[in-house]
């Protein structure tokens, strides 16, 4: 039997979740700006959120994404809904030519003259003379590693096939990464390598060294902190962080044979709701000001802003790292991949680890 | 000879409940742990409870996520249910086929459907937000109760019914004070599954969610690539409470501890 | 003739509100990426698209799709296998040994992981499991001199892990069977001559089939998709049909191929349950 208690409680309790349902959406206010972004990356932070509001009274709203692919399916299928997006360059050409952004009035950016030229003007992000990027902050993916079990420093990045570091080693699962790290090694070109074989012979090397994959800066850190391996790739900037906030034994370097660099840019929607805010909110990240805190507070990558770098205080990690003029020498900037591209490292990439699994 | 015979069952018992509990134990003693890195041993904290209070991004997912569990769970196992009730009573043509839809929304990865769904619901002009969801939520819970209440109608066919008939029951009270009781536990496991599933569930929250509004499983996904901290485990420790407490409620409102 | 009309409006107002549901949310969404599977490229934001079969081929001919195939269905027979050993009598012993309060309580104490989130159980576990974890300090405290103690990263720990989650699912599906069975059949049964075997083989297995095999359905075929369970749990050894199959749609832009590749999945499952559906069927006959 089922009493009227039960059905009077069953009642109740459905009312009770459809109202907390209905307290909780927020429709699009007209004050409000939407940023697209991977989440804690610099442009959520919530005294910059209030610092904005209060200068321009703009509410900004945030939605995050995974992986680049992730941003641009997003982009794809809901338009109109965001204003600000966060596109790695290698991205923002393909971004443009789908019709997802929109030029940017660069005279409204008032930061735009500090910007680092080589990034500000890269055809990654101007394309027929339109500005569809504004280059926002830049880092480089090297070798990171346990100062104090690694000895002497490592230089080279055969030192991730080193027998004596078997088992001791943590790869970023991402195929363009690994595919670029083993180009570098065989001497190839880290973007289009032409000799995909030798690449993949190269990586099934590491079978005996792999121990696991990282996938974010966080999981790194408790990865290190548990002693799980002995060196890795690593972003720098990440890298200044974990010694300097996690207080954690890193060492990082830009392997003689060479490194990855990258830049993010930030971008405007294509019909965006409000694309002057859009562009207001842009110019804000890339002051100074805006650095300034969330380098020092928090811990950021380079900026491309050298106003912004220079105000960084001497004794910086970060700064020292990308201040090294010598290991900036030694990057090879990421560059736009066709899709095929992406497809064809993909595919090598998981039949690697296929065969690291059995 | 019988005492050894119960004492080994509570022995099994008692033991698969410790392998269940090992990591909810875990989770729940790390939320009292003041290391934001899980670093062991354990220093007695209650800073993530606190910091916790101020969280209203994680907060709000939450009770999201709740709240459409619970919905989903109200309206998923009241259609499911009507259709086991359908397929355990009535022979006729299509019902295999039927049968056979059930299949691709539990067999093909939710990543898939999340995406197809977020194309077709733009393209028809569904769009994005907790309506969204809750289509998705239900859509996908519905197999699970389908297939819970059907097993459950299995051991019992028509024959209680046709006998409440005979003895003059109308075909209401016969469905009414027979099956529906007979049903009963069937029906609270689907509601059971139905829940969790819609409580767990990532991708279709991901991708249907509009811009800020979330649900746990999405920002704990995210704050896994950023930095999770024991604000996850205190939320989850608070959730485990809160449920215990309604499920003693329940057990009080619905008494399945067995008649017999 | 009343009868049959009465009966179709029956099964019609029955069946619809969820069918109805199932095809506009589900199904005709589905439909359209089963198309996209047959194209050259996602047809999205003017890109021009071909018929093609090459997503499917691409299946026979890259060996390590079949490797993977191959690994998710072992990890999903082994999960399956596992919840089911630990389940079943779990469940037979609730429904037929434990009663009253007790019986209450347990069951409570199965359901109420169904309310934690999955995603902190997994990691929850990662805590347990690792070198340095609860489990390698539960034997150092034991046994100092032990070496490290390690599980995360490996096959089993994935296994763990999804058994983990899924047990409760089975013992709840196995129990509301089981539950349902009258114990007057069983005392019958005794009292024919049968022995304990004998009525657990020839009486309560064959009735309380229905709920194992919805328990079994609904572990082995998330499982074999899975792919959150074997990155967090497996590292290197997570690799699995789930995990590429997700890579198509986050790490490159090829929907039809991952579409294609969840479509043979499909295909294998039905498969496999239309083989052992005469098998089956035998047994569910009688029901």
């Amino acid at each position: 039997m089922i009493s009227r208690r039960a059905l009077m409680g069953t009642a109740a309790a459905t009312l009770a979740a459809a109202a907390t349902l209905a307290v909780s959406p927020r429709a699009r206010a007209a004050g409000d700006l939407h940023v697209l972004n991977w989440q804690g990356y610099g442009t959520d932070e919530a005294w910059a959120l209030e610092a904005f509001k209060k200068k321009t009274g703009l509410n900004v709203v945030h939605d995050y994404f995974n992986s680049e692919q992730e941003m641009l399916t997003k982009l794809r299928t809901s338009p109109g809904a965001y204003d600000v997006v966060l596109i790695n360059s290698t991205y923002t050409q393909q971004a443009s030519s789908e019709g997802l952004i929109q030029p940017i009035d660069t005279s409204k950016v008032t930061n735009f003259a500090n910007l680092l030229p080589a990034m500000r003007d890269s055809a990654y992000l101007n394309t027929g003379g339109k500005t569809f990027g504004i280059s926002w902050v830049w880092g480089m993916t090297g070798i990171a590693y346990n100062e104090e079990t690694v000895k002497p420093a490592p230089t080279s990045v055969e030192v991730l096939w080193d027998p004596k570091l078997a088992g001791r080693v943590c790869l970023r699962d991402d195929a363009i990464e690994v595919v670029s790290f083993a180009a570098i090694a065989t001497g190839q070109d880290m973007n289009h390598p032409k000799d995909l074989d030798k690449i993949k012979a190269k990586l099934l090397a590491l079978k005996p060294q792999v121990k696991t994959f990282w996938a974010s800066e966080d999981e790194w850190n408790k990865f290190f902190a548990a002693k799980q391996f002995d060196v890795s790739t690593y972003w720098s900037g990440s890298a200044a962080r974990s010694k300097t906030n996690s207080k954690l034994p890193v060492g990082f370097m830009i392997p003689k044979e060479g490194g990855i660099g990258w830049f993010d840019g930030l971008s405007v929607a294509k019909g965006a709701p409000n694309a002057d805010g859009a562009t207001a909110f842009i110019d804000y990240m890339v002051s100074p000001e805006f650095y300034y805190e969330w380098a020092t507070k928090i811990g950021a990558p380079a900026s491309a802003n050298l106003k912004a770098n220079a105000t960084l205080p001497d004794g910086d990690v970060g700064k020292a790292i990308h201040g090294d003029v010598e290991a900036v020498k030694r990057l090879t900037y990421m560059a736009p991949l066709s899709d095929q591209e992406r497809q064809a490292y993909g595919d090598l990439w998981s039949e690697v680890k296929t065969e690291l699994a059995q | 000879m019988r005492d050894l015979g119960i004492w080994a069952v509570r022995l099994y018992l008692g033991l698969m409940l410790l392998f269940l509990y090992l990591p909810i134990v875990v989770m729940v003693l790390l939320a009292f742990n003041r290391s934001p890195l899980y670093q062991l041993p354990i220093v007695w904290d209650t800073v993530w409870f606190q910091s916790l209070i101020h969280n209203d991004r994680l907060v709000g997912a939450g009770l999201n996520s709740v709240g459409l569990a619970l919905v989903n769970m109200v309206i998923a196992t009241a259609l499911g249910t009507m259709v086991a009730i359908a397929f355990a009573r009535y022979q006729f043509r299509g019902k295999a086929v039927l049968e056979l839809l059930l299949f691709p929304p539990i067999t093909i990865p939710w990543l898939i459907i999340g995406i197809s769904m977020l194309i077709f619901f733009f393209w028809v002009g569904i769009g994005r937000g907790l309506h969204a969801m809750l289509l998705g939520h239900v859509a996908l819970s519905l197999p699970y109760v389908i297939m819970v209440v059907g097993a459950r109608l299995k051991g019992y066919g028509p024959a209680l019914e046709e006998a409440a008939a005979t003895l003059g029951a109308s075909p209401w009270q016969a469905f009414w004070r027979v099956s529906l009781p007979v049903m009963a536990p069937g029906v609270a496991a689907a509601a059971l599954f139905a829940f969790a599933v819609s409580f767990d569930q990532f991708v279709i929250s991901y991708f249907l969610a509009p811009p800020g509004v979330s649900t746990l499983p999405v920002e704990i996904y995210a704050a896994i690539r950023k930095g999770f901290t024991p604000e996850i485990n205190a939320i989850s420790t608070i959730i485990i409470l809160f449920s215990m407490g309604l499920m003693l409620l329940i057990a009080r409102l619905y008494r399945f501890g067995g008649e017999r | 003739m009343m009868q049959e009309a009465r009966r179709r409006v029956a099964i019609g107002f029955l069946t619809a509100p969820a069918y109805v549901w199932l095809t506009v949310t589900v199904l005709l969404p589905l439909s359209a990426m089963l198309f996209f599977s047959f194209l050259t490229v996602a047809p999205i934001n003017g890109r021009e698209a071909q018929l093609t079969t090459e997503h499917y081929l691409t299946f026979i001919d890259k060996d390590f799709y079949r490797t993977l195939t191959w690994r998710s269905l072992r990890l999903g027979f082994d999960v399956t296998l596992a919840c089911v050993l630990v389940g079943y009598p779990a469940a037979l012993a609730l429904a037929k040994h434990v009663k009253g309060r007790w019986r209450e309580a347990i069951f409570l104490l199965i359901i109420l992981p169904f309310w934690s989130n999955a995603l902190v159980r997994v990691y929850s576990w990662t805590m347990v499991m690792r070198e340095g974890g609860f489990l390698d300090w539960v034997l150092h405290w034991m046994a100092p001199d032990a070496p490290p103690f390690g599980l995360l990263f490996t096959y089993p720990a994935i296994v763990i892990g999804l058994v983990h989650s899924y047990l409760p699912y089975v013992v709840l599906t196995c129990y509301i069977s089981l539950e349902a069975i009258d114990d007057s059949l069983m005392e019958a049964a005794r009292s024919l001559g049968a022995s304990t075997l004998q009525v657990f083989w020839r009486v309560i297995l064959p009735l309380s089939l229905p709920g194992l095999l919805v328990g079994v359905i609904l572990t082995f075929i998330p499982v074999i998709g899975s792919f959150m369970e074997p990155r967090i749990l497996g590292g290197r050894a997570g690799i699995m049909l789930g995990t590429v199959i997700e890579d198509q749609f986050t790490t490159v832009f090829n929907w039809p191929r991952g579409a294609a590749l969840s479509f043979i999945m499909l295909g294998i499952v039905l498969l496999i349950f239309a083989a052992s559906a005469p098998l089956l069927r035998s047994r569910l006959k009688g029901l």
